[in-house]
């Protein structure tokens, strides 16, 4: 069974600088991964390459058997490939609920034709639901993103990354801002994830979040793979603790 | 523009004196308290944690001292300059007054200028010719110093942050309030940074006041600690007591937070801890408009 | 050869005019993030100011020394001194023009620090038709009219000769001057205090304050010295080209804002490098074309010269863009709130019958009136569509409706029928509006807002004063099966109800089609992208084709408009369509509300000859006074009402319907 998501030496720039180089990843069906590593050590622009934000100089990147480089970002996602941001970017104008329902919408070039004369229904609204339950936000559906807690907003740009039925999230630092127990209640959705068909790519420094979850970490420095393996040995590893982790976890 | 001389009561400032006191202080948004009653006060020297769950008002705390927000009630002694209420352009002449009084704040969002460098934040907020200032603000962030004339905007979240509270020792500052220092920091990064933070503060008279949600890895370094629920400080004491049992403080404190039933997802953790509901203004206070 | 160097180096004067506007422009928007369409206004007030001191004549009794006063309600020259020195009249104008630009930071601009971009580029707007409105005023205070003003010019007369090309010193004189300015300023803004602390402060002024760095003092410095810039500029400027005129003068701004567009409003060496090569390049094109006999005929005299630096600058722009911001561009693009229409179908029929009702019932210069105003408001929901609700700034929207009018008119006098030349015309114009989209997938913000402004004027130079489209009448009434659906008539049948209805139920099919939109899927995908382009396509949204679907259904209601002006006016030209016209359809819709259908109405309703302008009791007194008092309008709805007057209205009816409904409750309780 091939991978659902190969990296192979990915290289890419950002900034003047060779941000990630030669990153390799292979992430299995149904399966949670860590992406740790210290600040500025490329995790983002990792996520920001995959998604398509970023172009990348070298490397390619395998969907489920289907290279995606050369797709622009919206079709990643429709391929099943979406993310979360660390500065979470809700759509403002928008309610919690149509957060999510625009992420499940299509379009095609006629469409606007067609909802200005009779406008579609939105057809996702299940899937919709089912992202709000999944993150326990069903009852702030008709909120406004201004009117959350910073909690809750993390969760509702984790539901939308969910409610288009996602093959693979790459949620960015899900957990930072939150209090331990908003971070335990985080850990215990993203356990249940793989049961609905999602697989994850988890960037975070919540080290007890990340070694709770993760079935198996990548830890990455200037931009390399600099070890990986099972939490269990990856937290022994000396480069990890020396780069990484410190003394104290 | 002269905001230290209008508007601003300058007390001279008794030794004895806290550098931050607060005597029943209330603060929100729109008229409508957020915290209330609050007492609490920093010395010269002292760090301070300020802990409690999401939406338990650190952060509005924070602000209404650092001055960007009114308070609404009460007694606010900040560096003896005791802010006055109302007028519009007054919370930014009061927050301008402070910050030259020695007060120094890192919000929560870091408030960074994201087209000019790491240098260029430093040398801005390094009063005129003081050069040594720059070194002093880069001395807890080796790898800082590497990246230091990069655009902000370019550098990630974790170096950003630490941009921020460089940029806020930059201004020497007697009084420093942190909001989250270690958010999006590494854990080898967390674990040195705090103690030398701390030990900055000791050795040169810095009043400190943190909000932390690693609230072991700061009660560690902490003197003193104030845990705040649904807007009230719930209990006080000594960090290295209330670290011995830092269990049971998070289990009766910081494990509720106040909407659970609402935010959390299938599992309950410990609503019973949860006295009421909140209303949607304590919920908003996290994302409330400070820089307005 | 020689020829053209010559014509080219003639036109560096000018250029450096268009390079030290374009450093103003850069200026304020580094500060303040304003794009001050206002800034070459304030500097034709200084000049105004230079001139109306110097306006004497040694040997006649006129003393000059009078000071220009830029407000209403107070006399309009102060008299100051007596036959002043050229530079005591410099000195007095630009100490003038230092407290014009603070006055304008502390009264406008302050204000607005915190408000969405939008706000304050309708305020620049205000501040623009209330300068020229007073310097409209002014002229006759100052001399006998404008244009006899002696503009004596500041700079040498000799020329340069090298060898057998002339040009004249002064164009090398101004041309040093931009350059100065630009590596002072430049280096200012990178080396010293002052200028760390305005990027700063325009980047993030909370993060300002808590250095102890004040955004008000900032703001209020450079301001002052955009101000003293821009009257540097245009008392040159004036004495160049021997003319001062309120409108000619402030709209120089346009070539300086296409300068500054090229240099991504962010550096002064590229605003000055691009003011300097449009000065050039101008001069040379206006060679070429006067001397290329194998150009077409219904090509404008000026057009290219006008034109071809612009949509050289439009293209090169748009290579350069990017799909997306990046992660470290910080993009403030807050807009005033779209609410779902409530209701749709029910209140635009019946506010459609009673348009008919009033169009068979009333008198013709009601009838007029109305269709005015019925026309006015599809043109603004063009401008709901594109910027209300996916936040593209578009100021090429009256241009738009202006090609549809003028291809209407044109297809109708060469014959082809009714319903064929308005729908030829329409399609048209949406595939010119994609076209002029196509700027938008790459570039956003205000760097968008310019690109259309130039955008509108290569439409306006190329195409409007064509020859071929001068003064086109006659264009025959609109006949379909057998009925008489045209405007215009001989005598008391003029201005006939039922193209009033026809109007009417365009406007009312329109509106309809746009509730059904915001509350689609499409609406949603629009609302998203106004929101956060990088959210939307990590949502999956194709950024670019939901701008361009945008752009096309908002240069459909452009068109529409245009096409039924091409039946409502008894003669098009190009001055009805002209770029000033363009703001103020953007600046109408923004006081109605740009996020929202009423907000279109309004805008129809406002509009000057529309059913305002008839219940004032027709053709308004005095127009300037009218402008300048809009203009003020504009500032105050933009600081106290960025949401605009629907918004404001809908509030307000909440707040009521919740005082009724408690009112009603207390009485059911007793």
């Amino acid at each position: 069974m091939t991978a659902l998501l190969e990296v192979t030496d990915l290289c890419v720039d950002y900034s003047g600088l060779r941000a990630v180089d030669g990153l390799s990843i292979s992430l299995a069906h149904g399966t949670i991964m860590g992406l740790i590593g210290p600040n500025g050590a490329g995790k983002t622009t990792t996520i920001d390459a995959l998604c398509g934000f970023v172009p990348q100089v070298r490397g390619s990147i395998l969907l489920d058997g289907h290279p995606i480089d050369s797709l622009p970002p919206h079709m990643r996602a429709r391929a099943g490939l979406v993310r979360t941001f660390q500065s979470i970017e809700l759509f403002v104008d928008l309610s919690v609920e149509e957060n999510l329902l625009v992420a499940t919408s299509t379009s095609r070039w006629w469409s606007p034709f067609v909802d200005a004369v009779a406008p579609r229904r939105h057809v996702h609204r299940d899937d919709v639901n089912l992202a709000l339950d999944t993150v326990g936000l069903r009852s702030l559906a008709t909120a406004r993103p201004s009117d959350l807690s910073h909690g809750q907003r993390r969760l509702v740009g984790v539901a939308r990354a969910l409610a288009s039925r996602p093959k693979l999230v790459l949620l960015d630092e899900p957990a930072a801002g939150l209090d331990p127990a908003e971070t335990a209640s985080l850990g215990q959705m993203l356990r249940n994830l793989p049961e609905l068909g999602i697989a994850v790519l988890l960037v975070d420094h919540d080290m007890s979040l990340v070694l709770d979850v993760c079935d198996r970490l990548t830890v990455v420095d200037f931009g390399q793979v600099i070890a990986s393996g099972v939490p269990m040995d990856v937290r022994e590893d000396p480069s990890v603790i020396s780069a990484y982790l410190g003394g104290g976890s | 523009m002269n905001a230290d001389s209008d508007e601003v009561t300058d007390r001279s400032i008794d030794a004895t004196e806290p550098l931050l006191r607060l005597r029943g202080m209330s603060a929100g948004y729109g008229g409508v308290a957020v915290v209330h009653d609050l007492d609490l006060h920093v010395g010269a020297g002292e760090v301070v944690a300020l802990l409690g769950a999401n939406g338990a008002g650190k952060t509005t705390t924070l602000l209404t001292v650092s001055g960007l927000l009114q308070r609404l009630a009460g007694e606010l002694t900040v560096l003896g300059v005791e802010p006055p209420m109302g007028g519009r352009f007054a919370r930014e002449k009061v927050a301008l007054a402070l910050v030259r009084k020695g007060l120094a704040y890192v919000p929560e969002d870091r408030a960074l200028f994201f087209g000019l460098s790491g240098r260029e934040h430093l040398r801005l907020a390094a009063r005129r010719g003081d050069g040594e200032a720059i070194e002093l603000a880069l001395e807890p962030f080796p790898a800082l110093a590497a990246i230091i004339d990069r655009r902000a905007g370019l550098l990630s979240g974790g170096e950003q942050q630490m941009l921020a509270i460089a940029r806020a020792l930059a201004t020497r500052p007697r009084l420093l309030l942190i909001d989250e220092m270690t958010l999006g920091l590494a854990p080898i990064i967390v674990e040195q940074l705090l103690p030398r933070v701390a030990a900055t503060a000791r050795s040169t008279g810095v009043g400190m006041l943190l909000v932390e949600q690693h609230v072991k890895a700061v009660l560690t370094v902490a003197d003193r600690a104030y845990v705040m629920v649904q807007g009230r400080i719930a209990t006080s004491g000594q960090a290295s007591e209330m670290n011995a049992d830092s269990q049971e403080l998070a289990a009766r404190y910081l494990g509720a937070i106040p909407d659970r039933h609402q935010a959390g997802p299938s599992v309950n953790l410990s609503e019973s801890s949860s006295p009421e509901g909140t209303t949607p203004a304590e919920r908003r206070e996290d994302g409330g408009d400070a820089s307005g | 050869m020689a020829h053209y160097l010559q014509l080219s180096l003639t036109g560096l004067g000018a250029g450096a005019v268009v390079a030290v506007l374009a450093i103003g422009l850069v200026l304020t928007f580094r500060a303040s993030n304003v794009v001050n369409l206002a800034h070459a206004a304030m500097g034709t007030y200084i000049a105004y100011v230079y001139y109306g001191l110097r306006n004497f004549n040694v040997a006649s009794t006129q003393k000059g020394g009078n000071l220009v006063l830029p407000v209403f309600g107070v006399p309009g020259v102060v008299h100051l001194i007596d036959r002043p020195t050229v530079v005591t009249a410099l000195a007095i104008a630009l100490v003038v023009a230092a407290l014009v630009g603070a006055l304008v930071y502390l009264l406008v601009f302050r204000a607005l620090r915190n408000a969405p971009p939008l706000a304050r580029l309708v305020a620049s707007l205000g501040l623009f038709l209330y300068l020229q409105a007073v310097m409209e005023l002014r002229a006759h205070d100052i001399g006998a009219g404008a244009a006899t003003l002696p503009l004596t010019s500041l700079l040498p007369n000799g020329v340069v000769r090298l060898g057998s090309v002339v040009v004249p010193t002064a164009s090398f004189v101004l041309a040093g001057l931009a350059v100065t300015v630009a590596v002072v300023l430049g280096a200012v803004f990178r080396y010293t205090r002052f200028g760390l602390s305005t990027r700063a402060a325009a980047e993030s002024e909370k993060g300002a304050i808590l250095i102890g760095v004040s955004p008000d003092r900032v703001g209020l410095l450079n301001w002052i010295i955009a101000s003293v810039l821009a009257g540097g500029a245009m008392i040159f400027v004036a004495g160049i080209t021997s003319q001062l005129n309120p409108t000619q003068s402030s709209l120089l701004v346009v070539p300086a804002l296409a300068a500054a567009l090229l240099a991504r409003l962010d550096s002064f060496a590229m605003a000055t490098f691009a003011g300097l090569a449009i000065g050039v390049t101008q001069s040379g094109v206006a060679t070429f074309q006067s001397q290329a006999a194998w150009l077409p005929s219904w090509l404008p005299n000026d057009g290219l010269r006008q034109a071809l630096p612009v949509l050289l600058i439009l293209v090169a722009i748009t290579i350069r863009g990017a799909h997306l911001p990046t992660r470290a561009s910080l993009v403030d693009s807050r807009l005033p709130v779209a609410p779902v229409p409530r209701r749709p179908w029910l209140w635009i029929p019946l506010l459609s019958g009673a348009a008919v009702v009033a169009l068979y019932t009333l008198d013709a210069q009601w009838r007029l009136a109305i269709v005015v105003s019925v026309i006015a408001a599809l043109i603004a929901l063009s401008c709901v569509v594109v910027t209300g609700y996916v936040g593209q700034i578009s100021l090429a929207l009256y241009a738009f409706a202006g090609l549809a009018a003028f291809a209407t008119a044109k297809l109708e006098l060469a014959g082809v029928g009714f319903p064929w030349a308005p729908l030829v015309a329409v399609i048209l114009t949406v595939v010119v509006g994609i076209l002029f989209g196509l700027p938008a997938v790459r570039v956003r913000g205000m760097t968008l807002a310019v690109a259309t402004i130039a955008a509108a004027v290569a439409i306006e130079q190329l195409v409007f004063n064509s020859p071929a489209l001068n003064g086109l009448s006659g264009v025959p009434n609109p006949q379909l099966f057998g009925s008489n659906l045209g405007f215009l008539a001989p005598g008391a049948a003029n201005f006939r109800p039922a193209f009033g209805v026809v109007a009417v139920v365009v406007l009312a099919a329109s509106m309809l089609a746009v509730a059904n939109l915001r509350r689609s899927p499409t609406g949603l995908r629009w609302l998203a992208v106004r929101s956060n382009e990088r959210a939307a396509a990590a949502a999956g949204i194709n950024v670019g084709s939901t701008k361009l679907s945008a752009f096309a259904a908002s240069s459909l209601f452009a068109g529409l408009g245009g096409a039924l002006l091409a039946y409502e006016l008894p003669a098009l030209s190009p001055q009805q369509f002209l770029v000033v016209g363009a703001l103020a359809v953007l600046a109408l819709t923004y006081l109605g509300g740009i996020a929202t259908l009423s907000g279109a109405l309004i805008a129809g309703f406002l509009a000057s000859g529309g059913v305002l302008t008839r219940i004032q009791g027709g053709a308004a007194a005095d127009t300037t006074t009218q402008y300048a008092l809009s203009g003020i309008l504009l500032i105050l709805v933009a600081a106290f009402y960025p949401d605009g007057l629907s918004m404001a209205v809908r509030r307000a009816i909440t707040r009521l319907h919740s005082v009724w409904l408690r009112g009603v409750r207390s009485r059911g309780a007793t």
